[in-house]
């Protein structure tokens, strides 16, 4: 995971498989990222993820309820085609709109 | 060619891509598409997945057997844990007993994925869950 904050905006780049194994050790550092104030949204970006299921579902909506409650927004970037179908399985952009 | 395999792995986080990754390079011979092949390992580790994170509060294991018959798979992923309460209900979609960090999406994503899911549990004893797939048929 690499991340940076372009003016009030936090961008997080996840990279490969993001399963159980991956999000339990980025979940914490995360969330201490986007408690930071100021920030006005976060990006997620996918651009080098190989594969995402229900668990990485779970990491985004529990950002959002977190961001929700602060009013930041949360925004899915670089979805490729394989984590594109998931997301729609699960209705996430009706939250969290892809950018 | 009809062919099978059967494994047993401990109920790690680190083993659910060596779950999905062997359930892919078992199909291989039938020809799948790259969707297909993704829509396989992610219904793959979803039922991986709950075997991880809800099966056992200590350690465990799980159980994966495949079969192929003619361009058919069959997979049945189970453990010999605690078991769902209620299955239809886990069923539902945005379902979780796993609170703020679950989706609850795990079995949609199943049913979407794969032509069919089943699922069998019963309370202490562990939970079952067998789906299918066919491959090159459009």
């Amino acid at each position: 995971m690499k991340y940076k904050y372009e003016f009030d905006q936090l961008i997080i780049e996840l990279y490969g498989d993001v399963d159980e194994h991956y999000v339990k050790k980025i979940r914490d550092d995360i969330d201490f990222l986007i408690s930071r104030q100021g920030i006005s949204s976060v990006v997620f970006d996918f651009k080098n993820v190989s594969f995402v299921d229900s668990t990485g579902l779970g990491l985004i909506f529990g950002r959002y309820k977190k961001l929700l409650a602060r009013k930041v927004e949360l925004l899915l970037r670089n979805v490729p085609s394989h984590v594109d179908r998931v997301f729609r399985t699960s209705g996430v952009y009706s939250v969290c709109p892809k950018i | 060619m009809d062919n099978y395999f059967k494994m047993q792995i401990p109920a790690k986080s680190e083993n659910e891509a060596f779950a999905r990754n062997t359930l892919a390079a078992f199909v291989l011979p039938l020809s799948p598409t790259v969707e297909e092949l993704n829509d396989l390992k992610t219904a793959v580790s979803e039922a991986v997945t709950n075997c991880v994170v809800h099966a056992y509060d200590g350690d465990g294991s799980v159980a994966i057997v495949a079969e192929i018959h003619d361009n058919m798979l069959f997979v049945t992923i189970s453990d010999n844990g605690k078991g769902i309460e209620d299955v239809d209900k886990a069923r539902e979609p945005m379902y979780t007993s796993g609170g703020d960090e679950r989706s609850g999406m795990g079995f949609t994503i199943m049913e979407t994925f794969m032509d069919s899911v089943e699922i069998t549990s019963s309370l202490g004893q562990g939970t079952s869950v067998t789906m299918t797939k066919s491959f090159g048929v459009c």
